[in-house]
């Protein structure tokens, strides 16, 4: 396999600038909803993310271009590990433990009721999930991740990814179902 | 009789494949065979309608939850601080 250039020789402009707002600032939102599950508080998920936006930025003219997602969700976990060894050293030996860390728009008003009362429950359900299952549900579904991005985020094996969000959706199903918002002919698969 | 077992060995393999479609993450050929089932199957249909309206719902939701709106005001301060870090400083400081 042909090894890539860095992306500012590839690209010949030397726009360091460049580069970071076409691959860094998209993906903040992600970033800062894995950092929000390392570290479970909301202030220390934002400290992480901007250092993780310094580390991005300090190394962007090595960077290749390719799977900019993967390559700032190493940096963010690398420097969440060492943000922690920081303060816990005796507390953080095993680099493994960071995992514990259709369009159906309508104008029709009954049906935007009916719409509503769905994502209510969904809302509802959701909010029940243990945060490791609740987590893999969100990038997937709201930040468009794909497994194999969820699974180098959450430094978990894609099959556990697969697992946990098969799991939170049935539980999702499930609560619909229960709450008749959902056909019963559903299978409980 | 035999269409029926056919049918549910179908559905039991589909199933399994259901959100990794729903996901985008299927091979081309497995993708068009659930396609393919999910055009004649009415309870695989429901299934996979459900799935879907599931993540529609929890995407519209996103947009209005509390939780989302804090989001908001820290990848706004995010960004300004992105846009402060390459107006004063080049990536080799």
């Amino acid at each position: 396999m042909m090894e890539q250039e860095p992306i500012l020789e590839r690209d010949g402009d030397g726009s360091a600038d460049a580069a970071f707002h076409r691959y860094v600032v998209p993906e903040l939102p992600a970033l800062l909803r894995v950092a929000r599950t390392l570290t479970q508080n909301s202030h220390d998920a934002e400290d992480l993310v901007q250092d993780t936006i310094i580390r991005a930025y300090k190394s962007i003219t090595t960077f290749d271009g390719a799977h900019p997602r993967a390559w700032l969700f190493t940096i963010l976990r690398n420097t969440h590990i060492n943000r922690n060894r920081r303060r816990r050293p005796d507390l953080f030996d095993d680099p493994s433990d960071v995992e514990t860390i259709a369009d159906h728009r309508s104008s029709d008003p009954a049906e935007l009721v009916e719409q509503s009362a769905f994502r209510d429950a969904v809302v509802a359900a959701i909010a029940t999930l243990p945060a490791k299952m609740r987590v893999v549900v969100e990038l997937v579904d709201l930040e468009s991740c794909t497994y194999a991005e969820v699974a180098m985020a959450l430094s978990i094996p894609i099959g556990t990814v697969m697992s946990r969000l098969h799991r939170g959706r049935k539980h999702i199903k499930d609560q619909l179902i229960a709450k008749g918002l959902v056909n019963k002919k559903v299978s409980s698969t | 009789m035999r269409d029926n077992l056919r049918e549910m060995r179908n559905c039991h393999e589909v199933g399994q494949w259901l959100q990794h479609y729903l996901d985008g993450e299927l091979e081309p050929v497995v993708s068009t065979q659930v396609e393919e089932h999910l055009e004649t199957c009415v309870r695989c249909g429901l299934e996979f309608d459900t799935y879907s309206r599931i993540k529609t719902a929890l995407h519209d939701a996103s947009a209005l939850s509390p939780e989302l709106i804090e989001d908001q005001i820290a990848l706004h301060r995010l960004r300004r601080f992105a846009d402060e870090l390459v107006g004063h400083s080049g990536p080799d400081a």
